[in-house]
Order: structure tokens, then C-alpha cells, then sequence
């Protein structure tokens, strides 16, 4: 009956409930989505390994991921690494980041340098035309294409040269950067022929286990790092974990912020507004427990709205998004739905502080006293 | 003898200490037995609602002593009280104070619920006492909904719902026009009679004389003078009964207001039968 009482209490202002559950909600959703995108870019980062079909990769000592790094090997490293027992296949990768533009704006990409006779890291879905490059042609991100109001059959300036556009990939574009590849022997080309490559993409034996065949490449060469693919990418996500900590956390903090003075006010407020009564209550026989749940259900049902609402909205920006913006993926993670949960009911806890304080110290004898509540 | 069920022995209560305190109450005794009706009366400021808190157990007593049924209540600790308020207590308001976002059944299940009836059963017995009290058609309105004198009906069903033995009104008729009040009144006057519960009035409407055993005229935080009240039973008016005219029959004293009412009942006592039945037919 009480709970009925903080419940009616609550939607009888239906204004300032409103104001409270959206405030909440605006707040939170402030964090869900930028986590979001965190998680969507890391998502983009790593599409590249999660797709590219190997099981390990091989790089110079030391280098750990693709991202703001370089990475040289010997050529002839591949020979050495097909012998090694569990090796199934060895491609050669050459790679760099470099930026194109268009007539206004520049975009960061990765640039590909793949095979014909590939059988890994090759683009894994397109649009239009060639999986492949051949000789003088380029394969690209789908977005980035019509960013650069590029069509198939056009040129692309890449690192001084012209590329003809055979191919549109799916799924290869990025916030931060995309995809664009060209044929291997080109890309060699652009660096003097040296004989040279970035990485080797490992494939091993059905049923051997990558970790073991990643200890035995490990140690049978020299000079370099092998990882298998979820490490690879773990070490591509903690670089934007680390890189977007900063903006995470101001920005949780202002949603923390704005989401408690939201609450805190209108709870105050609500309570205050209705101290005669809770003091009426008291006179009757309502112990200070009774009114402290009646503080906590309505805060709580508050924030749990608001957290509803933050929740649907991050969703469905989630799905409409990609509709509207090329680049921008929104993924929700448990970990950060479980963080907003966790930061809704300290907000909740936090801002119900006040208004238990004062029902509290409330005196019931002011019910018989005329304006004395 | 039954003991009284509330005795208050030289109670005090002054606000504040030093030379600023003020004592509001000053050595006040009083007993009142079931079924009694006290009305306080005195100036504003001479200690009326302080004397009701005290009564209430929402102020200890600077000094003296309150007992309700024998209870010692202002030694009890300040957990302890809740549960006398609500079990052995029911308050009236001038302005109903009734929780504006609950309806009227839920008003008074609140209380009944809080004393720790489950919910379905404080709903029925919310539901009996508020028929009772005529309001059977009003159970679901919104107090803004009801007229004043239905609003204080479900103030009255809500100070009962928990069958006290203390009922205490402030002001209760102060909000209503006199044909309301009225009713409120004898209202107060059946629930004493018939339930046996022992109500303590504060106003300054001289009509609760009428229906009041006793009338205590409080000024300056003391009872000045005692006024023993009785009903006539012809015409029911209040009376004093040491002003009073008196008559006997069968053994009992009536108190009339004048000789005509006196000589109306010696004509046919047997018509006007014992007190508490002619307030009944009424
Ligand atoms: N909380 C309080 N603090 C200090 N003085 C008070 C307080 N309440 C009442 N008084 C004083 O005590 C006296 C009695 O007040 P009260 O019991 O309200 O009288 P009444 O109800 O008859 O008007 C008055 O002088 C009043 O000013
Ligand atoms: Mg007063």
C-alpha cells in the first residue's frame, strides 16, 4: 500500500516524473552510446582478423597489431614457415595506413597488398566486381568509394599512382579507417621492390591447435612475434580501449553527473512538496523505514525507467544509424550495459541520501500545528 | 471500578530552556474513562494542542505522567511509539489531512495495513467501517472529489480502522458548515457511546457541548474550572449538572434546562428510556 503511495506520488506529477525518468535517461544514454561506438570501433578494427580466415599471424618482433604499426619480414619467410609442422598455409600480407583524399575532406586507410593466388586476407564480402585486384586495379571499401564519389571503373591516386576501381567491398570501412587493396606485386612495387612483406597470414591443420602451432613457429624463428588471431585482435582493441579511456571517462563522469542532479532534484523535490503528508504518516504510526522504501521505490523507479529508456533509445540509434551515416557502427556490450546498471543505482543510492535525511528529521507533531509543515 | 483508560497525573511540558522556555502545559491531571467524551475549550495559545500531542504520544511530557491503559507512555522509547499511535490512538483533523493520490478505501487500508493487517483483510475491514460510516458509493473517489463533511467521515472511518481506544480530534468541526458539523458531532458521539471508545475533542465550537460528557476549559496551560456535562433528554441540550434541574426516576439522575423539559419527561419517563438509547434514536 505504501509502494501504491510512492507510486501514485510519483505519476500524480507527471511533469516533474518526466523531467526525472528523461533526465536519467538522457544521461545514461549519453554512455550507452558512447560506449557504443567505442564498441563499434573496435569492432571495425578487428574486422580485418576476425575475417581474413587465418589462425595465427606472424610479424617483425615486437609488433603487436595492425594499427599505427609497421611491420617488415623477410619474403622468404614463408618457406620456413610452411615447414613447420600444423602450418596448413602461409600468405604473405603487405600492409600500410596512409590517407586519401578527396576534394574536401582526407580519410585514413588501410592499404592491402594481396596476391591473386591469396587463400587468406583477401576482402571476405563485395558489393560489385572483383574479389581480387590484378595488376593496376584496386578493390575498396564500399562507403569510402562513395565518400571519394568514386564508381567502378574510376581512377584512385594511391601513393602516387593511379588505381582503376574493379571491386566494392562490404563490411571493410571504419570510423577511424578503411580498406582499400591493391595487387601484391604493385604494392611492391611502391616500395622499390624490396623484397620485402608486413605480416604472414597463418592457416593451421584442421584440428591442430593454433596456440601450439603458434609456440612452435614462436620458436623455430627468429625476429618474430606470432599471435594467434584473438590475440592479434585483443591487441587491436585494447590500443582503442587506451586511445578512447580519456573520452570514456569524461564522459561518463558528465553523465554520472547530469544523471545524478537530475534525480536527486526532482526526488527532493517530490518529497519536499509532500512533507505534510509523509509527517502525516508518521503521526499515524509509519515508522522512518516505511518512508525511507517510499524515497527508494520512487528513485529507483525513476532510474529504472530512465535506464529503459536509454537502453531502447541506444538500440534503436544502434539500428537506424547505419542507415544514415556510412562509417558509424553503435554495438552495445553487456559489460557496458552491466556498467550502466551498476552507475543507475549508485545514482539512485546517492540521491536518495537527502530526502531520507529530511523525512528523518521530519517531526509528526507539525501535523496539529496550522502552516507548520 | 474500571481503571480509566487514560490517566494523566501533573503533566508538564514547557518548549525550549531557560529563560526563553515556555510552559504550555502546567501540572495538568486528568483521567478519562471508555466511552467518555472530553471537550477541551480555552484561548488560542493556552496550551490546547500541546496538550493533544501529549495525549497523542507525538510529545513527551516535561514532567508527569501519561498512562494509556495503563502504559506509561512517555517513558516508553521513541521506537516503541509508532505502534501505540497507530494501535491505541486515532487523530482527527481540522483539514482532514487525507493523502490526496490515494482513494478513499485506500486511505484507510493505509492505516490498517500499516498495523499490520495483510492487505486484502485491511481492504474489507476499510470497507466495513467506511459502510458504516455511509460511504459505501465513495470507496474509489480521490479525496479532491469528496464534499468536506464526506472528507472528515473518511478521516473518522481511518482513525478507526484500528480500533483505538483513544480517539483525538483537533478542531473537527472548524472546516465544516454548521449542518455538517453537526452530524460530525454526533458522529463523534455514537463512536464513543456505542464502541466504548474514549474521545478527546479540542475546539472552540460551542455546539460539541452538547455531546460532550465533560467540558474542560483550559487557559494559560492550567484547567480553570470543570464543568460536569449531562444531556437533557427531552430537548438534548447540554448542561451543566451543578447549574442543571434535576429529576429522578427509577433510581437515576436527568439533568434538564429547564422545568418544562423536566415536567415533559416526569410525564412519561418510560419514553425518553435511558440516555445512551435516546442518543441511539437520534
Ligand atoms: N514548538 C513550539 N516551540 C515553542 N513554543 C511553542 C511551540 N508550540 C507551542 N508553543 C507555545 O506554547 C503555548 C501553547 O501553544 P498551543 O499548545 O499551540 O496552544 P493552542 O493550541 O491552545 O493555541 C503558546 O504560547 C505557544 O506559543
Ligand atoms: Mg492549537
Amino acid at each position: 500500500m505504501l509502494l501504491l503511495l510512492a507510486w501514485r506520488n510519483l505519476f500524480q506529477k507527471k511533469v516533474r516524473f518526466a523531467a526525472s525518468a528523461g533526465g536519467v535517461a538522457l544521461a545514461l544514454s549519453l554512455m550507452l552510446m558512447l560506449d557504443a561506438v567505442f564498441q563499434g570501433v573496435e569492432g571495425q578494427l578487428t574486422a580485418y582478423m576476425d575475417n581474413s580466415g587465418a589462425d595465427l599471424f606472424v610479424s617483425q618482433q615486437g609488433v603487436k597489431a595492425m594499427h599505427m604499426a609497421a611491420s617488415w619480414l623477410p619474403a622468404t619467410l614463408g618457406d620456413q614457415i610452411k615447414k613447420v609442422e600444423g602450418v596448413s598455409a602461409a600468405t604473405p600480407l603487405l600492409y600500410l595506413s596512409t590517407t586519401l583524399k578527396s576534394k574536401d575532406k582526407s580519410y585514413a586507410v588501410y592499404l592491402f597488398g594481396i596476391a591473386p593466388d591469396a587463400e587468406m586476407g583477401k576482402p571476405w564480402q563485395v558489393a560489385e566486381g572483383k574479389t581480387v585486384p590484378a595488376s593496376g586495379e584496386t578493390v575498396l571499401d564500399r562507403n569510402l568509394a562513395a565518400n571519394l564519389k568514386l564508381k567502378m571503373g574510376d581512377n584512385l591516386k594511391v601513393l602516387g599512382r593511379e588505381f582503376k576501381v574493379a571491386g566494392l567491398s562490404e563490411g571493410t570501412g571504419g570510423l577511424i579507417s578503411s580498406m582499400v587493396f591493391i595487387a601484391r606485386d604493385d604494392f611492391t612495387q611502391l616500395r622499390n621492390n624490396l623484397p620485402v612483406v608486413s605480416y604472414f597470414l597463418v592457416k593451421v591443420v584442421p584440428g591442430a591447435d593454433p596456440q601450439v602451432v603458434a609456440a612452435r613457429l614462436q620458436a623455430s624463428l627468429s625476429g618474430t612475434t606470432v599471435q594467434t588471431k584473438d590475440e592479434f585482435a585483443a591487441q587491436e582493441r585494447k590500443l582503442v580501449k587506451d586511445m578512447g579511456a580519456d573520452v570514456l571517462n569524461i564522459v561518463n563522469l558528465i553523465g554520472f553527473g547530469i544523471g545524478l542532479a537530475v534525480v536527486a532534484l526532482t526526488t527532493y523535490i517530490a518529497i519536499f512538496t509532500r512533507r505534510a503528508e509523509y509527517g502525516l504518516l508518521k503521526a499515524l504510526g509509519a515508522r522512518n523505514s516505511h518512508l525511507y522504501r517510499q524515497v527508494l521505490s520512487q528513485v529507483l523507479v525513476s532510474v529504472a525507467i530512465g535506464f529503459g529508456v536509454s537502453l531502447a533509445l541506444t538500440i534503436l540509434l544502434s539500428f537506424i544509424v547505419p542507415l544514415v551515416s556510412t562509417n558509424l557502427v553503435l554495438a552495445i556490450g553487456w559489460a557496458a550495459v552491466i556498467k550502466v546498471i551498476l552507475v543507475s543505482l549508485i545514482i539512485a543510492g546517492i540521491a536518495a541520501v537527502l530526502p531520507v535525511w529530511q523525512l528523518g528529521r521530519l517531526d509528526p507533531a507539525l501535523v496539529f500545528k496550522k502552516g507548520g509543515l | 471500578m474500571k481503571s480509566p483508560v487514560l490517566e494523566i497525573i501533573k503533566v508538564s511540558k514547557s518548549y525550549g530552556t531557560g529563560p526563553t522556555s515556555v510552559a504550555a502545559v502546567k501540572e495538568v491531571s486528568l483521567e478519562i474513562d471508555a466511552g467518555q467524551i472530553i471537550l477541551v475549550m480555552g484561548p488560542s495559545g493556552s496550551g490546547k494542542t500541546t496538550l493533544l500531542l501529549l495525549l497523542g504520544a507525538l510529545l513527551r511530557p516535561t514532567e508527569g505522567s501519561i498512562r494509556l491503559n495503563g502504559v506509561e507512555v512517555g517513558e516508553l522509547s521513541e521506537r516503541r511509539l509508532p505502534a501505540i499511535r497507530l494501535q491505541q490512538i486515532g487523530f482527527i483533523f481540522q483539514d482532514f489531512n487525507l493523502l490526496s493520490a490515494l482513494n478513499v478505501l485506500e486511505n484507510v487500508a493505509l492505516v490498517a495495513r500499516l498495523a499490520g493487517l495483510k492487505k486484502e483483510a485491511a481492504r474489507t475491514k476499510a470497507q466495513a467501517i467506511l459502510g458504516e460510516l455511509g460511504l459505501a458509493s465513495r470507496l474509489y473517489f480521490l479525496p479532491e472529489k469528496l464534499s468536506g463533511g464526506e472528507k472528515q467521515r473518511v478521516a473518522i472511518a481511518r482513525a478507526l480502522v484500528n480500533e483505538p481506544a483513544l480517539v483525538l480530534a483537533d478542531e473537527p468541526t472548524a472546516n465544516l458548515d454548521s449542518k455538517i458539523g453537526h452530524e460530525v458531532m454526533h458522529l463523534l458521539k455514537r463512536i464513543a457511546k456505542e464502541q466504548g471508545r474514549s474521545v478527546v475533542i479540542v475546539s472552540h465550537d460551542q455546539r460539541i457541548k452538547d455531546v460532550a460528557d465533560r467540558v474542560l476549559w483550559l487557559e494559560d496551560g492550567e484547567f480553570k474550572e470543570i464543568a460536569h456535562m449531562a444531556t437533557d433528554p427531552v430537548c438534548q441540550m447540554a448542561v451543566e449538572r451543578n447549574k442543571a434541574i434535576t429529576g429522578e426516576w427509577e433510581g437515576q439522575t436527568y439533568y434538564f434546562c429547564s422545568k418544562g423539559c423536566r415536567n415533559e419527561f416526569m410525564e412519561t419517563p418510560g419514553e425518553f428510556g435511558n440516555l445512551a438509547e435516546v442518543l441511539h434514536h437520534h
